[in-house]
């Protein structure tokens, strides 16, 4: 049976770039950064293409900002396989439930089986989309999937999805990550999954594959035009740096060491 | 900006004490669509070549990448880059192409070069002479890397002086009948397209070259072993041997007979890739040595806080800076349909491999013992570098090739001379081998040949005046020292090699210089002086690096030791080394 599977583009700072908090402390310094897609919507494209590789049918990425997303959903999205995008045209404040809303507008036309979100987006690690997203369109949800053989693995050479669809193409099976273990659930379609970073390893965007998703279709709508009210429900109060850590000292042997230990740092 | 392409060069302007200051503002920009497609690319690059960050060190150690990585490259589409869209490629422009080059040179200079010597040279050719038929014929399966291409020039006896060459083609019927060796084919044991270059006049005779599309499935083609070299290990080099190779009359690269152009037309337009990847390299240097400069403690600090580490480390910035000026400078030129860039292409090239050679040496330098070591990259890096000097022209050819043709229009102005310098400038390399022929003859002349016009720049930021300065009065001291040469040696300028020397570094540095100030005064224009505060700095520094080497070279032009140090080398070569010992 063919899937129709809907993805998630965050655009985020590239962890390798230096973050730093802006003088006023409300959020970070912009100038100079490089962006990439959230790693955990990489994987989410990733099983989506190995899905429909499978199966047959099609995967839609999404993705919410200013025109500067469009380079995320050109690549690697669309560079990887998927097959079109929607960009969500939205400059300003945003918030997970405004987000969230958008794609229960966008679920609610394009009528996907399975959405597939990253567990979370490394700048905001607010991890709540995903969730929101399956309450609000009341579909079962299967967070933080995984799967149990490792990234090393043949199955994972092979190229094989992890999320199993079932012979009746009623629901599919999914390894969850939990606490010093593994789940496996079963759940109905439609669903929303959310991705952890041992689900597979994604492909890179071939360079072919960047000449093709040029001319792929790219759908612009608005948070206006799906009906949605962006207006933050929360808004970022102050952004910190981890304090500095304190300088070492030295101490003269192994017994003023163990009195430190001891009776400062009481660590023994 | 629109650049009229049969402008003159830059450089050669100069020794006319003529600054041609639209060919060079405002500071090129890659063009936004295709930025992104290069934003794209890097990233992609980066996913490719990061998981293999330990290969390359243990391939280099082995001398060989597997085959199953040059599947993997092929895949991924690198074989693409310079093949034109409708042929099934990416059609980058040489700005594009040659940043993309800096890319993969951050990670391995081996796959830069096997990525480089097929589309820089050994498939150039094709693009720019190549008919539609050989263009459809041959572009799909280069794109897709099912073809790998190589350039064939070098053999046992032709190295710089490329026109003495030995192999040859000998017209059959419909066919050419090949024979020939050629030495140090990079790509030569992958390849299946060889642009070949060929003898096809009379026995002795020096010219008459022909290219030829050679490709692996005639029979009696074949490769050598792979060399053990210094750098660049994992890159492949072989001999390729012609054997009564038959080649289709439909398989020549330009016209019969012109085949020496089309090799100097390919390696023009690819040198400024090896620009692109220079850079590439110094940019990690840059990161590599910060790093550790900052994290090494000697003497209770790190190493970062002394000032011989800060010397290097900010030198090392001001030479990252002032390169990729000039290389994407040229780049531009090259893409907005400029023809007369073989000079400043061959700057770039000096330039940048030198600056690149220096940079690597200092970082190797700031780690200290373990930049000796093979657990870290600093020694691969340098012995990987070392090639760059050497091949696609030596940079010792390369600085004779930028100061004669450059000098070639104020010399053919000089009337008393024009008639006898006739054509020994219109192939300064070819030039070499009839030096002898011409005695020497002082010309002594009165008329003044330094232009008045455009002697001064008029669009800089005011920002740089200071230095807009410094450049001014720098060419007029340019242009008094290529007219004062010239009228003392006349045609005897292509023996003297040491005033010709120093000619080249003075219009290297002036280029260099001409390329930081553009960029430099288009960034102050675009965001302001105070936001551009490390660049005016750079630019101070660079401008006060070039007026030094630039007077030392002007001074020593007429004060010397050039005869000494000739007849030391004399005494050298009369007795085979050298001659003293203190036992
Ligand atoms: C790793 C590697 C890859 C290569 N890849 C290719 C390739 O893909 N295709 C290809 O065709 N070739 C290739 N080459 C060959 C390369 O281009 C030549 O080595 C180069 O052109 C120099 O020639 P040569 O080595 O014969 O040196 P020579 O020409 O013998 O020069 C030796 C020295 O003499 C100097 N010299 C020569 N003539 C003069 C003169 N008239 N005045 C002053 N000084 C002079 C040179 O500057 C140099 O310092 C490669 C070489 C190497 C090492």
């Amino acid at each position: 049976m063919p899937l129709k599977i809907l993805v998630t583009a965050k655009r985020v700072e590239d962890s390798e770039s230096k973050i730093k908090v802006n003088p006023a402390g409300t959020g970070i310094v912009l100038e100079g950064l490089k962006f990439k897609i959230n790693p955990f919507d990489e994987i989410a494209i990733e099983e989506a293409l190995r899905l429909t590789a499978k199966h047959g049918g099609e995967v839609v990425v999404v993705s919410i900002g200013g025109k500067e997303v469009v380079e995320q959903l050109r690549s690697p999205a669309l560079a990887m396989g998927a097959n079109r995008a929607i960009w969500v045209n939205h400059v300003g404040p945003m918030d997970q439930l405004g987000i969230a809303a958008c794609l229960q507008k966008i679920c609610e036309k394009e009528k996907p089986d399975l959405c597939i979100l990253g567990k979370q987006a490394i700048d905001d690690d607010q991890g709540q989309v995903g969730s929101y997203l399956a309450e609000a369109l009341g579909w079962s949800q299967a967070t933080f999937a995984s799967k149990e053989e490792s990234l090393e693995s043949e199955a994972e050479k092979s190229k094989a999805p992890a999320i199993k669809l079932s012979a009746d193409g009623k629901s599919v099976t999914v390894v969850r990550e939990v606490d010093g273990g593994l789940q496996t659930i079963e759940a109905t379609l439609p669903a929303v999954a959310t991705t952890e970073l041992r689900l597979n390893q994604p492909r890179y965007a071939s360079l072919p594959g960047i000449m093709k998703a040029k001319t792929k279709p790219l759908e612009e709508v608005t948070p206006a035009s799906l009906g949605v009210d962006m207006t933050p429900h929360i808004t970022v109060v102050k952004m910190t740096h981890p304090p500095a850590r304190k300088a070492g000292i030295k101490v003269a042997d192994v017994p003023a060491l163990m009195d430190k230990l001891k009776n400062e740092a009481r660590a023994i | 900006m629109a650049i009229d392409s049969n402008s003159p060069s830059f450089v050669s302007q100069l020794c006319f004490g003529s600054i041609l200051e639209e060919q060079i503002l405002p500071y090129p920009k890659m063009k936004e669509a295709e930025q992104e497609t290069f934003k794209n690319i890097r990233s992609s690059i980066e996913q490719l070549l990061r998981p293999h960050e330990k290969d390359f060190r243990e391939w280099d150690a082995k001398g060989e990448m597997p085959a199953s990585f040059i599947e993997e490259l092929k895949q991924f589409g690198l074989f693409s880059l310079l093949i034109p869209e409708s042929h099934g490629g990416m059609g980058l422009s040489t700005t594009a192409y040659s940043r993309t080059l800096q890319e993969l040179a951050r990670w391995d200079g081996s796959v830069a070069v096997t990525v480089g010597a097929h589309s820089s040279i050994g498939l150039r050719g094709l693009l720019l002479f190549g008919t539609d038929e050989q263009k459809a014929r041959f572009c799909p399966k280069l794109a897709t890397g099912e073809m790998i291409a190589c350039f064939c020039l070098t053999e046992p006896g032709a190295g710089s002086d490329a026109a003495s060459i030995k192999t040859h083609a000998v017209r059959d019927g419909d066919d050419w009948v090949l024979n020939g060796n050629k030495l140090w084919i990079t790509n030569g044991g992958i390849a299946q397209f060889f642009t070949v270059f060929a003898k096809t006049g009379g026995p002795g005779e020096r010219g008459s070259v022909t290219a030829f599309i050679v490709t692996s499935d005639m029979a009696g083609v074949t490769t050598g072993p792979h060399e053990d070299k210094m750098g660049l290990r994992a890159s492949n080099t072989t001999t390729v041997m012609f054997d009564n190779v038959r080649v289709p009359a439909a398989n020549v690269l330009g016209e019969v007979g012109k085949g020496f152009k089309v090799a100097m037309k390919i390696l023009n337009s690819g040198r400024t890739g090896l620009g692109g990847g220079s850079v590439g390299v110094m940019k990690k240097m840059l990161t590599l040595a910060t790093k550790q400069a900052k994290d090494r403690v000697q003497f209770g600090k790190p190493i970062a806080e002394y000032g011989l580490i800060k010397q290097k480390l900010g030198t090392m910035v001001v030479d990252c800076y002032v390169t990729e000026a000039a290389v994407n400078l040229v780049n531009h030129l090259i893409d907005s349909g400029h023809e007369d860039y073989a000079v400043e292409a061959a700057i770039t090239k000096v330039f940048a491999s030198e600056a690149m050679w220096r940079t690597i040496d200092e970082a190797l330098q700031v780690a200290g013992g373990n930049g000796f070591m093979r657990e870290f990259p600093y020694e691969r890096a340098l012995r990987d570098a070392r090639i760059n000097r050497i091949f696609e022209g030596t940079n010792d050819i390369l600085r004779l090739f930028i100061s004669l043709t450059s000098m070639n229009e104020v010399g053919s102005q000089l009337k008393e001379l024009a008639s006898s310098l006739k054509g020994i400038f219109d192939n300064p390399i070819k030039g070499f081998g009839v030096i002898s022929d011409y005695a020497r003859r002082r010309a002594g002349l009165a008329s003044n040949l330094i232009k008045r016009e455009n002697a001064v720049f008029t669009k800089l930021h005011p920002a740089v005046q200071p230095q807009q300065q410094v450049f001014e009065a720098l060419t007029r001291d340019l242009a008094t020292a290529v007219d004062q040469v010239l009228r003392k040696h006349g045609k005897n300028i292509i023996g003297k090699q040491f005033a010709s020397r120093r000619l080249a570094d003075m219009m290297i540095d002036l280029f260099v210089l001409a390329a930081t100030l553009s960029r430099v005064s288009t960034a102050v224009s675009e965001k302001g002086a105070a936001s551009v505060t490390r660049e005016l700095e750079i630019l101070e520094v660079f401008t006060g690096q070039v007026k030094r080497r630039f007077q030392a070279n002007f001074a020593q032009i007429n004060e010397n030791d050039d005869e000494l140090v000739k007849s030391l080398a004399n005494h050298a070569l009369d007795l085979d080394g050298y001659t003293w010992d203190n036992v």
